[in-house]
Formats: C-alpha cells, structure tokens, sequence
C-alpha cells in the first residue's frame, strides 16, 4: 500500500474515532484537522519504520484531551447524534442514546480504550501504544469500562422499568 | 477513576479476547463450555457485543458524512511532508551509508582519489558503466535526489518478484543466510533512470553485508571478480553475463572472497 492510500485509511479511522469521541461531526472534523495539523508541524520528527496509525491516533488522542481540559467540562452533546445515525429507525437511535449516553458517564481513561476496540482497526497492543499505556493497564482499562459500561445501561434499564410500573401503577 | 474502581477485579481477559475475536483457537473451545454453564459471564458477553456493535456502528456512520476538502488538503500536504521524510530516512539509513561507502572504495579501486573534489563529473569518466551508475548514486545519495521502494526481510519473495520485474530480468536472492546472515530489507535504487537493487544482511554478531545488482548493458566490457580494501571496508566487485554484482562488508569473520563465491553460487 501507497503512503498516499495508507494515510487515506487512517484518516478515515481518524473521522470514526472522532466522531465517536465528540459525538458531533462538525466537531469531529475539526479535530481531525488539528490532528493533521499537529502531524505535519511533528511530522520531521516521524521516525521511518515507526506504525503511522498510531502515531496519528495518539496526536488525536491527545488533542482530544488538550480539548477537553481546556474546556473543563465534556460537551454535553447527548442529543446530537450524526444526521445519517438520525435517519436509523428509532429503535436503534434509543439503543444509540442509551450506549452512547452510558459511554460519556465513563472517564476518558476507560472510554477511549472500548472505543479504539471498537473501531475494529486496532490489535489490542497498538491500541495501547496509541495511548501511551502499558498493555496491562490498556487491558485493565478497557475491562473495567465495558463493567462499568454494563452497570450504568442495566441502572438506566431498570430505572426505566421502575417508572413504566409505576405509571401502570397510577393508571 | 474511583477508588472503589481501583478495587474492583478486571473482568475475564479471555471473556474480553473472545468478544473482541482476539483469542486463540485453543482457547476458544475452552470459553465457550464456561460460557455454556455460566449464565452471567453469557450475559456479559451478549452486552459487550452489543455495546460494541452500537459504538463500531457509530463510528461507521462517519464514512456516510460528506467530504471534508481542508482534511483532504491536510491529508495530502502530510503525505507529502511523510514521503519526504521516509525518502530522507532511507538515504540517510546505514545501507545506503554502505553503499556510499562503497563508492568510494569503487573509486578507489579504479585508482580515482578525488572524487568529492570532481564531483559529478567523474560520473561519465572512464569506468565501467555500473561504476558510473554507483557514482551517480552516491552523488544523488548526497542531493537526496533519487526514489526507491523497500521491502521487509519477511517480503523477499515479493521483494524477488517486483524487483525482477522493475529490471526486466530475474533477480535472485544472494542467499547469504548459508553464511549465518539473516536479510533485513530488499530495495530499489533508481539512479540516472538505472535500477540498483540492493539487499541488506546481518549475521548474529551485528556485522553487515550490502550487496547491489545493476543491469549489465550490451556494450559493457566484462569484469572478472575484483576485491578491494579502503579502511575498514571491503568490497568484491564483478560482472555476469546480465548484472553487475557489488558486495560491501566491514566485517573481518568471512573473507569477501566467500561472500561474494556464495552471491555467485
């Protein structure tokens, strides 16, 4: 593969991760660009043999986190779903909502490993490598987000219930 | 991250490789019988799955967004800056460091003892064409002026086959591993429009060998095998019927000789 074509996929990969992180596209590709924008000013100092994805990931990465303290707190995006996500029927858009609203309950240091996982674009040691942990605690990270993740939608879903019985019950 | 987090146990590695489709087959067989007995680590399974087939989904719904022409022109002007900076790391890399070596030793060899000092113009001098060829290499090494490909120790099949085919003949492999030398990379040299191939090795004591192969024109007078020494290099130099074989090794545990008897075979 082409650097040219290589760099084309990657930066596609880019697009996803971002707009996962940020669930907002216009926000997504802005941080795509600043990721670009950062590997052409780092990019004389890309080391020849170095994995490109990576390298590219962890600038966004970081980026991403730059962001995120700078504005203190997340966006609180929850509702903003991409528009082609928008057109899904509404099952999947609650299914959508609940996942991604229990996934932005989660600190960053246990999001952003089940999200590089789910990208499906990673091994489980590039993932790590992307940001800047140890393997060990990539794994440990990303186990105890998915429990987490786990607790917090069966909260939502049991919640819910409770107030479907109790608005049976008024009836 | 809470405390409380801290002190939680890490949920089954082999639960998580499996819904990740990371674990090995052997132990495939050996989670799913747990999954058969063990209702909460099924449960778990299915939610994960789910969790990360809503999110992957997400992610996906990317690709449907339209064209982003700043990214584009990042993307391009990257791949620019990348492709400079790959074509930098090659030429400065301790292969083509050998080769230039090697050049000078080729001048030395034809007793010329200045070429920095004439530069380019030696080129077109009086020596075999593949010298010349070698010469122009360096002095494109030196302006970072020439394109080449690379393949990985572990490509040299591939590496065998598209080289033959960039060369319009067959390019077989030096086959020095019968030597105890492992290859490294295979590359492609285009220097004034000739292809150089050139194979990088190195034995369990570090030691490198560089050996390049260039096109034998029709008109090209033959060279029995010549070896020669300029400081701590040395270098086997010949010609086949079809190639012009250079051999450039620092190393002092095999004679250059049976360097390059191996190449030839």
């Amino acid at each position: 593969m082409s650097l040219k074509s290589e760099l084309h996929t990657h930066v596609a990969s880019l697009r996803r991760y971002a707009l996962v992180l940020t669930r907002d596209p216009v926000a997504a590709d802005d941080l795509v660009q600043e990721t670009l924008v950062k590997a052409i000013a780092k990019a004389d100092t890309f080391q020849h043999g170095t994995d490109l994805r990576p390298w590219l990931f962890r600038i966004l990465h970081n980026t991403h986190i730059s962001d995120l303290r700078r504005a203190k707190t997340r966006a609180d995006a929850a509702a903003d779903l991409p528009d082609p996500l928008a057109r899904d029927c509404q099952h999947t858009q609650l299914e959508l909502k609940q996942v991604l609203g229990a996934l932005d309950q989660l600190p960053e240091a246990q999001r952003m490993p089940i999200i590089l996982v789910a990208l499906r674009e990673m091994s489980y040691a590039e993932a790590a490598r992307t940001l800047d942990v140890p393997l060990g605690t990539f794994m440990s990270r990303l186990g105890r987000g998915r429990a987490a993740l786990r607790r917090i939608v069966q909260g939502v879903a049991s919640g819910k219930l409770t107030l479907m019985q109790r608005k049976e019950g008024d009836a | 991250m809470t405390k409380a987090e801290d002190r939680e146990p890490v949920p089954d590695i082999d639960l998580m490789a499996y819904v990740d489709g990371t674990l090995p087959p052997e132990k495939v067989a050996e989670v799913e019988a747990r999954l058969a007995r063990d209702a909460d680590a099924r449960d778990a399974v299915a939610q994960w799955r789910h969790f990360d087939n809503v999110i992957h989904g997400a992610a996906r719904s990317a690709d449907a967004q339209p064209a982003n022409l700043r990214i584009e022109a990042l993307e391009r002007q990257l791949a620019q800056k990348l492709q400079r900076r790959r074509r930098w790391a090659v030429l400065n890399g301790p292969g083509v460091r050998q080769i230039a070596a090697s050049v000078v030793i080729f001048a030395a060899g034809w007793g010329a003892h200045a070429v920095y000092d004439r530069g380019a113009s030696m080129v077109n001098g009086a020596y075999p064409a593949f010298v010349s060829q070698t010469l122009a290499g360096h002095y494109s090494y030196m302006l970072a002026a020439h394109e080449s490909a690379e393949f990985p120790g572990d490509q040299m099949d591939d590496a065998l086959a598209w080289l033959s085919a960039e060369m319009q003949q067959r390019i077989d492999s030096p086959q020095l591993e019968r030597l105890g030398y492992q290859v490294e990379s295979a590359r492609l040299m285009v220097v004034d429009e000739v292809p150089v191939a050139v194979f990088y090795y190195r034995n369990p004591d570090d030691q490198r060998v560089t050996v390049s192969m260039t096109p034998r024109e029709a008109t090209q007078s033959d060279h029995a095998l010549r070896v020669a020494r300029v400081q701590d290099e040395h270098m086997a130099y010949w010609s086949s019927d079809s190639l012009n074989y250079v051999v450039v090794t620092s190393s002092e545990d095999v004679p250059i000789t049976t360097l390059a008897a191996a190449v030839q075979r």
